[in-house]
Formats: structure tokens, sequence, C-alpha cells
């Protein structure tokens, strides 16, 4: 795959660890994690009724959707409760020079 | 031996309690009976989603048929007329009967019903299940001027989904504010502010004194003389536990079905979930009754568990939402029991939180905010609440503070 596909998000400073930041580029919407073992990208909005997930609550390996509490595995993607239902599409990310990049297909 | 379960009512407590159940005993059988002829089904989107055709009916089921017939779980559509704990059976109205071994009730709630002097009952339309919402749906097509009677959540969610199909929608109140006393009344002006701005109007304070039919047109007078007109009539006035099948009974009822932290009743091997039931908690020390999405899921699991065998408390804190327009108001805890308030944030855009403290403790907290706003900290507090974490006030109060750090290891 070629190299454009690696968009740069960020420093890796700016996530705290346990925590995300909303990345944006072109009309899409993503979220990037600061876990204790790496970063991880996902789709920033929520399968279930389009809500951003950048405000809601990542713990451990999970994020749960601020609306109604869904919540979804960040490494996998999979929906874990009701009232999501579909799984989260998840992001390639690297680390290059302490700097984040997530590859968009 | 196989044993033969039965779960009475065929909702969201009862298909998680019986998925629970298989989990944990691959063997018995279970059954699941309800009066309702659909899979269970969510009843969120009833008020929403579904009015506003952004959900069909096919969305909202839990689980599809092989799901159920996978994991062995009997579902059949038959209403329970007869209960004789003693003998352990159920009837039907033809005298038809089921025997169990251990029972679950999950007979949810039904509305409360407007008692007008005149025949004018069945011209109010009610909204709890998925064929009043489908008949609601219909009747309102063709209808301009709607009038609800009844300022909680349903109703309410009723006018903002109504309000959004361009109806011209008035809704009535009898108390001082909206969503009843248990709301704090800031975050209950702010949703009534919206309502308004949407072209909603609010009347509270105001009693029905009367309802007149005329040419298909209904008049309805209020205690102050005003006269409303409007096209068609839908009532959200409260809700009440099932529990008429019971009342003769020796099974123990106060405000729904008593239960223990186990699910259970005061009857042996009966057991009791989700809106239906009062269940005692072990955190606030007293019992609770809840109808909320999260709970009916929560306590069938821990009523599944204890069912097959596996002793389990129920200590989920209590969390529920409403949407109206683009707001999402989350309440936790519980927030009628405290002796100090404080307030986050002013503006729900940033949304706004009043967190109900007693003994310096988080007892409960109420948010209202923009979609998404108020959900990470109501979530924290839940989790603040259950560990009994006392927190530094000042952090409560300061929006420019995260939460987060106070619940990481
Ligand atoms: C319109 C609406 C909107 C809602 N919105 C929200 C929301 O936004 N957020 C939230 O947290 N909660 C919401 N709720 C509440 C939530 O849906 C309920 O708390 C939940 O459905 C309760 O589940 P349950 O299994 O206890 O009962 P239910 O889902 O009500 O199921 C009980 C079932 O038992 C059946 N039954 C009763 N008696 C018998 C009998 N004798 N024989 C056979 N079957 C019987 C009933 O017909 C029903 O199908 C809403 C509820 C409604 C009605
Ligand atoms: S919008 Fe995310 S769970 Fe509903």
């Amino acid at each position: 795959m070629s190299e454009e596909n690696w968009i740069e998000v960020g420093s890796t400073d700016s996530i705290e660890e346990e925590d995300l930041i909303r990345f944006d580029h072109q009309d899409k919407t993503f979220c990037v994690y600061r876990l204790t073992d790496g970063f991880y990208a996902t789709d920033g909005i929520c399968t279930h009724e389009a809500v951003h997930l950048e405000d809601g609550l990542v713990m451990d390996d999970e994020i749960e959707c601020p609306m109604h509490q869904g919540i979804f595995n960040i490494k996998s993607g999979e929906a874990l409760s009701p009232p999501a239902c579909e799984d989260l599409k998840t992001y390639p990310v690297k680390v290059d020079n302490d700097k984040i990049f997530i590859k968009i297909d | 031996m196989n044993k033969n379960f039965i779960i009475l009512g065929g909702g969201q407590a009862a298909v998680y309690a019986a998925r629970e159940i298989r989990k944990n005993d691959k063997e018995s059988n279970i059954k699941i009976l309800s009066e309702e002829n659909f899979l269970p089904y969510e009843r969120p989107p009833l008020s929403k989603d579904f009015l506003l055709n952004k959900k069909n009916q096919e969305d909202l089921f839990f689980h599809s048929s092989d799901v159920l017939k996978n994991e062995n779980i009997d579902f059949e559509n038959i209403s329970i007329n007869k209960v004789d704990f003693e003998n352990k059976k159920l009837f039907t109205k033809n005298d038809d009967f089921y025997s169990y071994d251990s029972l679950l009730i999950s007979t949810g709630s039904e509305n409360k019903k407007l008692s007008l002097d005149n025949n004018l009952n069945d011209d109010i339309y009610y909204l709890r299940n998925l064929e009043e919402a489908k008949t609601i749906k219909e009747k309102v097509s063709n209808k301009n001027k709607i009038t609800i009677i009844g300022g909680g959540f349903i109703g309410l969610e009723i006018a903002s989904s109504l309000s959004q199909l361009q109806k011209k929608v008035t809704v009535i109140e009898i108390g001082s504010q909206l969503m009843g006393r248990i709301i704090p009344k800031q975050i209950a002006d702010l949703v009534q502010k919206t309502h308004i701005q949407y072209g909603n109007e609010i009347i509270l304070n105001k009693q029905i004194n009367k309802i007149i039919k005329k040419n298909g047109i209904y008049e309805i007078l209020l205690n102050d003389n005003s006269l409303i007109e409007t096209d068609f009539l839908i009532a959200g006035i409260g809700s009440a536990p099932s529990v008429k099948l019971f009342e003769h009974t020796n099974l123990k009822l106060d405000n729904g079905i008593v239960t223990n932290e186990f699910c259970e009743t005061s009857i042996k091997d009966v057991y009791a979930a989700g809106d239906v039931s009062n269940f005692y908690h072990p955190l606030y020390e007293r019992t609770i009754r809840l109808e909320s999405y999260q709970h009916a899921q929560n306590h069938g699991i821990c009523a599944g568990k204890n069912i097959a065998g596996v002793k389990t408390e129920y200590t989920s804190i209590p969390w529920m939402w409403s949407d109206q327009f683009n707001l999402n108001l989350q309440l936790t805890g519980i927030c009628d029991d405290y002796d100090e308030i404080i307030e986050r944030g002013n503006d729900i855009n940033n949304g706004v939180i009043y967190f109900f403290l007693k003994n310096k403790n988080i007892r409960g907290a109420c948010g209202l905010g923009i979609a998404g706003k108020v959900g990470r900290d109501i979530r924290i507090t839940s989790k603040l609440t259950e560990k009994n974490i006392i927190v530094d006030k000042q952090i409560l109060a300061d929006q420019n503070q995260k939460l987060n750090k106070l619940i990481q290891k």
C-alpha cells in the first residue's frame, strides 16, 4: 500500500494515557487512543446514533459512548454492550519520531 | 434432572435473564411467555427514532429468533391470567397451564390511564408498546395540532418527535415543572426552553376540567377556564408496575414486587426483575424501583445468574437517559436523598450537571447537554458513587478539571 495512506495525527504527547483525541480528516472523524500498550484508532462516530465518541470514556481497552453507554473494544472495534450492536471500524496506527500516523483506506 | 425455568413477560429483562440462565445452565428448559406477539424489543426508540421514521420495527429487536433457537430458549406468545404459587403453575384464560421449578416475573410496567367522565377514553392514546407506537404514528400522519397530557419523559420525547414531524404540539402538565421533582428545576427549565424554542407550547400548573369532542376536534377546558383546540390527544401521565396478576396472592408487593439484592421475592423459587420489581440496593440500603433500559438489562442478567444457581448480588448504580431534540439528559444514582448540591457548568453546549451529595459522598447526579456532552462525567459519577470515593468539591464544580483522573488507578 502506498505511503500516502498514512496520515499524521499529531505528536504522541498530545494524548494522555487512557484517553483519546478526536481527529478530523477531509469529511471524516476519527478517534485516536492512547492505551497502556500503545496507540489505536477507530471511527469517531458511534454506530448507534451518530454521536461523537471523543466525549466518551476510555476504560482499559474499551470506549464507552457518552450518549447511551454503548461499549466498543478499541482494538477490535467489536460492539460489546447494547444499545450499540454494530461494530466500530478500526484503523492501523504507527508512531514515527514521536508522531502518530493512522492509515485511512 | 432438567428443570423448568419460566419467564413471565417477554421484554428486555426477560431476554437478558434467559440468555444468562443458558450461559450457566446448558440443560434446563427455558421458556419465555409473552403477551406481545413480538420478540423482545427496545422500547426507548418508540417515542423517538421509531416515531421519527429513523428506525423500523426490524431495528428494535434485541436478538433474532435464530439466536434464541440456537440457545434453546422457547418464546411463546401467550397471556397469563392466573398464578398458583403454591403448586407452581401459571394459567392462561383457557385454563391451560405451565409448570415451573423457578419463575422469573418480568412483566414490566403499564401506563396510568386518565379517567374522564364522558365516553372519550378511546380517543386518548398512550405509548408503552410497539402496537401503540404504530397506531400513534399512523393516526398522527394526517393530524396537525397534537396535545400531550403530562410533561414526563415519555410525553416530552413524543412532543420532541412530533415537533420534528412539523406538528403543532401542546404539552399540559399539572405540576410546576417538567419531568417531576426528581429533576433539578434548573434542568427542567432548560428542557422547557428548548421545547419552546422549537415551537412547542408548554402549559404548567394546569389541570384538565373537561374535554369535549366536536366534529372530530377536541376542546380541552383547563381549570383556569382557558380552552385548547386539538386534533389528537396523547397521555403520558406516569406508569405503575404490572402486578395486577399477583394482587390476591401472598407475593409481597409494595410499589412493585419486593425483591432482595439477589432478585428473590418473598416466595421461594420466584424471582422478579426490571420495571416490575422494587429491589433492595445494598449501597443505598433501601429499595428502589426503576424504569430504565440499563437496569432492565443488568437486573435481568443478575436474576438469570441467581436462577441458574450462581449467587450474585445486584449492586449496579441506577442510570437512565432521555433524548429530546438535540438534548441528552442523564440521571445516575439517586437524586432524592442529599444534604448538598454542587453545580458543574451552566451552558448546555458544554453540559450542565448537578451532583447530589450526602455526608460528602456522591449519591447521584443529573446532567443535561447537547448530545454527548454529559455522558462521560455522569458515567464517572456512577463509578465514584459505586466506590464511595469522596471527591474534592472544587473539582466537581470546575468544568476545566477533567473527572477521568478521579477513577484512574
Ligand atoms: C416509550 C418508552 C420510551 C423509553 N425510553 C427510555 C429511555 O430513553 N431511556 C431509558 O433508560 N429507558 C427508557 N424506557 C424504559 C425502558 O424501556 C424500560 O425500563 C424497559 O423496557 C423495562 O424492561 P422490562 O423487561 O422490565 O419490561 P418490558 O420491556 O416492559 O416488558 C414486559 C413485558 O411483559 C409483558 N407482560 C406483562 N404482563 C404479562 C402477562 N400477564 N402475560 C404475558 N406477558 C405479560 C408485557 O406485555 C411486556 O411485553 C422507555 C420506555 C418506554 C415505554
Ligand atoms: S449513540 Fe452511542 S450508544 Fe447510542
